[in-house]
């Protein structure tokens, strides 16, 4: 039994999702590597791994960019 | 996909989370719904009135005194009280501490080549001839905390001299835990003259080895050692932060029942270390300044967490026992956002505790950007700030409305030889804005270029022997709302005429609005509009205090144009 090939873009989906909490400007890079990603994984029948980094892109992505969304909200409301 | 490594996964992301943005958005907002904390005692009674920060349903928090007006601060700030390192000529810090050096009217003699006079009584008196009805007062951490752990009685001592002396004279004093550059004992190096660091006491400077030299020339904050000092204090290595929040904590027990004391300016210019703007202030500047005020107030607006280890941005901090419910805690923005005139932040409210100010530095074309990266560039023609003058001013409000903050200038000034320029604008701005200021640098000693109120005070002259600056007097002993029940009141002085008007809305019943007038001014005195009464007082300077109470509707209130009678210097 052969373990499957990481998909490539797994690996920069985690890095940016995890970015992108602390810094907002890397979450909509992580979403869209992410859920790139995460479709090329599951499209591929088990061929391709990495399906827990692109999860965490996509985690880390949806997160950071509502914490965006959300911070400039409040600060063009609250100020 | 396994269970495991879903679990792992989930968990990898809600720490990440919780130390980062989510986390601190999630305390900003909890703290934004905490009720306030609620004063059960009533206030000492004190000589001046308590202040704190009104919080109207419409529009910008604002400092107010005890019966709801905005009170408007003027002050300048005396550099005399730190510890600056030693350049080789003269051992810091060169005046004494024990306050008996300074009682009867006594005043050191000036020491040769230090950067500032000795502070004394007849100071406060100059400030309040000048119409100052403030002063912001920076210390040094490690003349507070000369040994970690042991904090220094005969400082402490000092520090209540010159609030003694000040609430003689009704000036309100804002303590200022000051730092340059981080510490003087950042280690000296290639270009590096400790005589401009003041700040952390030795045992609290940890560099680590790092190379003591200037990365940019003449920029005492680009070198490692200050970079990498400031870095382990907010990451808290070797539990510095805890000290730092103590120290405040010994301050804040001291004058707890003092309404002299308006608040406490809990960090100078912090400078980030090695990390970017905007998680500098998010993630580990204000949520220190929370823990601060949590350990001084007893509010409780973060998570326990264990101390003398990182504390992360959700963490509060245990309450320390002072229990000080009144007074204002200053708060300052990174050290970029003077450098730019723009927020480096996202203004999230950091604490329930509503007594809170968010303190700007107005350096604009004294060391924004361009006159960093071109020291010889002309305010008159640069082309940054986008913005002007009115940049900083303007985003200042914004960020203090969202953070739930009143605004101060806690530091502004400029070259002399700028006056015409720097100085008017931003005089100008604050009230355009109605914001108050402390003007740096009261007195200070060197040469025609040297920045303070007075001109460069020579060594082996007496104390308080130079000459006020006529343009600096002309400018900055001006005619100003001093308190007014009308928070949205417009005003403006025009120091080339002495000519003075206020605009303001009143209802019946209202507490009086004062305006002070320096004795420079001579002009006839005018209120119209709703105005049930107006009366004159004159004070022990010269000056008057004009109390005017409103009948209902608009009123104002004009000083017609005189020349001015300068003081200068004798």
């Amino acid at each position: 039994v052969t373990s499957p090939n990481r998909e490539r873009s797994a690996t920069r989906a985690l890095v940016l999702g995890l970015l992108a909490m602390p810094f907002g400007i890397f979450a909509p890079f992580a979403l869209w590597s992410g859920v790139r990603s995460m479709g090329r994984i599951r499209a591929s029948g088990g061929m391709l791994g990495g399906a827990r980094s692109a999860a965490i892109g996509i985690a880390g992505g949806g997160l950071g960019l509502a914490v965006l969304l959300f911070g400039a909200a409040y600060w063009f409301l609250a100020s | 996909v396994t269970f495991a490594g879903r679990l792992v996964a989930f968990l990898v992301v809600v720490v990440v989370a919780a130390l980062t943005y989510p986390g601190a958005l999630t305390v900003s907002m909890l703290t934004s719904i905490t009720p306030p904390p609620k004063v059960s005692s009533p206030a000492p009674a004190g000589v001046m009135p308590w202040l704190h920060v009104e919080h109207p349903s419409v529009g910008r928090p604002y400092i107010a005194d005890d019966r709801g007006r905005l009170v408007l601060f003027h002050g300048s700030v005396p550099a005399d009280l730190l510890d600056f390192g030693t350049s080789g000529r003269w051992s810091a810090p060169p005046y004494p501490i024990d306050p008996s050096a300074y009682s009867g009217g006594q005043c050191p003699t000036i020491v040769d080549h230090t950067h500032y006079p000795p502070l004394c009584q007849t100071d406060l008196a100059q400030m309040a001839a000048l119409g100052f009805n403030s002063l912001r007062l920076p210390l040094s951490w490690s003349l507070l905390e000369p040994e970690r752990g042991h904090f220094s009685q005969p400082y402490l001592e000092r520090v209540a001299q010159v609030v003694d002396w000040a609430r003689a004279l009704g000036i309100y004093v804002i303590i200022d835990m000051h730092q340059n550059a981080y510490s003087k004992f950042v280690g000296p190096g290639d270009g590096i003259d400790l005589s401009a660091n003041s700040g952390a006491p030795g045992w609290a400077t940890i560099t680590d080895g790092m190379p003591s030299r200037l990365l940019l020339k003449n920029q005492r904050e680009a070198n490692p050692a200050v970079i990498e000092s400031f870095n382990n204090f907010w990451y808290n290595r070797d539990g510095i932060q805890d000290e730092y929040i103590a120290a405040i904590a010994f301050l804040a027990t001291r004058f707890k029942d003092d309404s002299t004391v308006a608040g406490y300016s809990v960090f100078n210019e912090p400078q980030p270390g090695w990390n970017l703007p905007p998680g500098f202030e998010d993630l580990l500047l204000f949520p220190f300044y929370r823990r601060v005020i949590d350990a001084v107030t007893g509010v409780h607006d973060g998570l326990p967490c264990p101390t003398g280890i990182f504390m992360p941005v959700f963490c509060g901090y245990r309450d320390l026992g002072v229990h000080d419910l009144r007074h204002m805690f200053f708060l300052e923005p990174g050290l970029l956002r003077q450098m730019t005139d723009f927020p480096t932040h996202l203004g999230l409210p950091l604490s329930s505790y509503p007594n809170l100010v968010l303190d700007i530095h107005a350096y604009t074309h004294g060391f924004t950007l361009e006159k960093l990266l071109n020291p010889n560039s002309d305010p008159a023609t640069a082309t940054y700030p986008w913005g002007g003058f009115d940049q900083t001013y303007s985003l200042g409000e914004r960020e203090a409305r969202a953070m739930g903050a009143a605004l101060f200038v806690s530091e502004f000034g400029n070259d002399p030889k700028y006056d015409t320029l720097i100085l008017s604008s931003e005089l100008e701005e604050q009230e355009k804005h109605r914001v108050g200021f402390a003007f740096w640098a009261w007195k200070e000693n060197g040469d025609s270029g040297s920045w303070g109120v007075y001109d460069a005070v020579k060594s082996g002259e007496a104390a308080a022997s130079g000459c006020v600056r006529p343009a600096r007097e002309r400018q900055l002993a001006r005619v100003y709302p001093r308190v007014s029940a009308d928070a949205d009141l417009s005003y403006h002085y025009d120091s080339k005429t002495g000519a003075f008007t206020l605009k303001a809305d009143g209802r019946s019943g209202d507490a009086p609005t004062l305006v002070y007038i320096p004795h420079e001014v001579s002009g006839a005195v005018a209120a119209a509009g709703g105005v049930a009464g107006i009366s004159t007082n004159p004070d022990a300077n010269g000056g008057r205090l004009i109390s005017v109470t409103p009948s209902g509707g608009a009123f104002s209130i004009t000083v017609a144009a005189a020349p001015l009678s300068l003081a200068s210097c004798a």
